[in-house]
């Protein structure tokens, strides 16, 4: 049953979104690769068929492209009081299990997006996490304060020009033992 | 008690009486601290040596330092170690807070755990098992006999430089000095 509510979804998406390429790779899982500017009426759209559940929002650094690659996985525990019937007589999918991965990238060079918060309310500490980790700027987004770290670092750590060794070598391994100083 | 003992008891009572009663505070960092469960319930029963775990460092004199210490959890470590009562020792468990195991090239990571704080004894490993908590235990008692576990003191004498390398790390800390008479 999963399967077809998929494809009628997959259709529905090419229909609304045609820029965007959209394929099934698994029995539950459907990934579609969308431009920047489309990602959140993708999400909206997603959200009034049923998937209300943003599972995860990740981030890759793509350094050879010049591009940071950000992740969105959605997926759906449906309505516990749903009765199955129903929504297959009256074409609204819901695909419980099923994971929807939103890929889109963004320039390295301004790394600028949208918050996804008037959407999905618990994008919040995700976003301030690529954020603190990748230095992605997410516009609209109401605190973009340091969550996990207690350094300030140049070059936020997660990007792939940061350099651990070195940073590791300049920081910690400067700081003399106390059995030295006299 | 043993009766070979007595003699001790009666030359030292105060230093006898802290050797058996070391109250650990209950701090949990890294992954070791998964090892400390069975060590203090039934399977190993750490009471036979009486460390018994309390729950605030106000109570405790024993500090076992159960992994990798982040920079954010140096920083509880510090006000932890700091709130205890005099005389307290430290144990740092397993490999991360000796070098930096496995951890020794990350951002956010601290190498040495003693440029920070003064430590009694290390137990090496990843993981140790429990046994080897009560090695370093009895190991302390024979410290504390000699009247080598004295990390304490070494905290008090060199605060400045302790408080100098904790900056170093966490930037300016928001907390008033411990030992007023030792501020630069």
């Amino acid at each position: 049953m999963t399967n077809k509510n998929l494809k009628f979804l997959e259709k529905k998406l090419k229909l609304s979104f045609k820029d965007s390429l959209i394929n099934i790779s698994e029995d539950t899982r459907i990934i579609i690769i969308a431009q920047k500017e489309q990602v959140l009426n993708i999400l909206k759209f997603l959200k009034g068929k049923g998937y209300d559940h943003l599972a995860l929002i990740s981030c890759a650094d793509w350094i050879e492209e010049n591009e940071f690659e950000l992740v969105y996985i959605i997926s759906s525990y449906g309505d516990p009081h749903t009765n199955w019937e129903n929504i297959a007589k009256s074409k609204q999918p819901i695909g419980v299990g099923v994971n929807i991965i939103l890929k889109t990238r963004i320039s390295r060079e301004n790394p600028q997006f949208i918050t996804a918060i008037p959407v999905f309310e618990n994008a919040e500490p995700y976003e301030r996490e690529i954020h603190e980790l990748f230095g992605i700027n997410f516009e609209g987004h109401p605190r973009l304060t340091p969550l996990f770290l207690e350094r300030e670092y140049k070059i936020p750590p997660f990007r792939k020009d940061f350099d651990t060794r070195k940073y590791v070598e300049e920081v910690f391994d400067k700081i003399p033992f106390v059995e030295e100083k006299k | 008690m043993d009766r070979k003992d007595i003699k001790k008891w009666i030359k030292e009572p105060g230093k006898m009486g802290h050797k058996y009663s070391l109250h650990a505070i209950y701090f949990c960092t890294g992954c070791g601290i998964i090892e400390v469960p069975p060590v203090i319930t039934s399977r190993w029963d750490a009471e036979r040596f009486g460390v018994i775990p309390v729950a605030t460092p106000r109570q405790a004199n024993l500090f076992l330092i159960t992994g990798y210490v982040s920079v954010k959890t140096l920083k509880a470590v510090i006000r932890t170690y700091e709130q205890m009562p005099e005389p307290k020792w430290t144990v740092g468990f397993g490999s991360c807070p000796i070098n930096g195991g496995m951890y020794w090239d990350s951002y956010n990571t601290i190498k040495h755990l003693d440029k920070y704080i003064p430590i009694d004894g290390w137990i090496a490993g990843c993981m140790p098992r429990p046994e080897a908590i009560f090695v370093a235990v009895t190991h302390l008692w024979t410290l504390i006999d000699k009247g080598e576990a004295k990390a304490y003191v070494k905290y008090r004498e060199k605060y400045k430089y302790y408080r100098d390398n904790q900056e170093k790390v966490l930037g300016k800390l928001d907390w008033p000095a411990l030992y007023k008479e030792n501020q630069k």
